[in-house]
């Protein structure tokens, strides 16, 4: 199935998107979908979030229409 | 409560109060400025970038759990995002409640939340 991927604020350079379209599998999960695209990638300080919602690194993204890669935040 | 959450790309003016509020027995407001200096750094500006349709989400989570604990009337935030250049508020919060000590909580721990955890970002 086809999922949106959004990267943000540095994430942007270091990911090479913005925003594209990716071929997931159901049991794939936002660790092993990143690092489809960075080989060995650290995710260190960055959060995931499944469908507008954070969600867990090593959890199955399911029928997840929108994954999106989020830096430490700076809001204010 | 009432939440009002918004998200602009131009100069943020302060919302009109709506009268007759009879119960409201405290208004709180703050302002959130770029300010020239950062640490050694003197700036311009600064570029502000959200992942909004989540933000507004999260907000209005943080809200709600927030008022479990601080009851308030209402809550109106505005947060600007593109460039805003120093002396410019980047963020407008109003907290309308009955006493000042809720709505006095209900805004400080609601920026808090919102520097943990809302995806916004600004950068130089």
């Amino acid at each position: 199935m086809e999922v949106k991927l959004l990267a943000f604020a540095q994430l942007r350079g270091t990911l090479g998107f913005g925003e594209r379209m990716m071929e997931c599998g159901r049991e794939e999960t936002p660790r092993m979908i990143i690092g489809r695209m960075i080989l060995g990638v650290d995710v260190g300080g960055v959060r995931v979030a499944v469908d507008r919602e954070y969600a867990d690194w090593d959890e199955p993204i399911g029928e997840a229409k929108e994954l999106a890669f989020i830096p430490p935040v700076s809001g204010g | 409560m009432k939440k009002q959450i918004v998200f602009t790309d131009t100069a943020i003016i302060e919302p009109a109060m709506e009268m007759g509020l009879r119960e409201v027995g405290a208004r709180v407001e703050f302002w959130g400025i770029v300010r020239e200096k950062e640490g050694e750094k003197k700036l311009a500006g600064l570029y502000y970038e959200a992942y909004e349709p989540m933000a507004v989400q999260e907000l209005g989570r943080i809200f709600d759990e927030l008022a479990v604990e601080y009851p308030c009337v209402e809550v109106q935030m505005i947060h600007r995002l593109g460039w805003v250049p120093v002396g410019e508020a980047s963020l407008f919060m109003r907290v309308l409640g009955v006493h000042r000590g809720e709505a006095l909580q209900f805004l400080g721990a609601s920026i808090d939340r919102l520097k943990e955890a809302v995806p916004i970002w600004k950068r130089v």
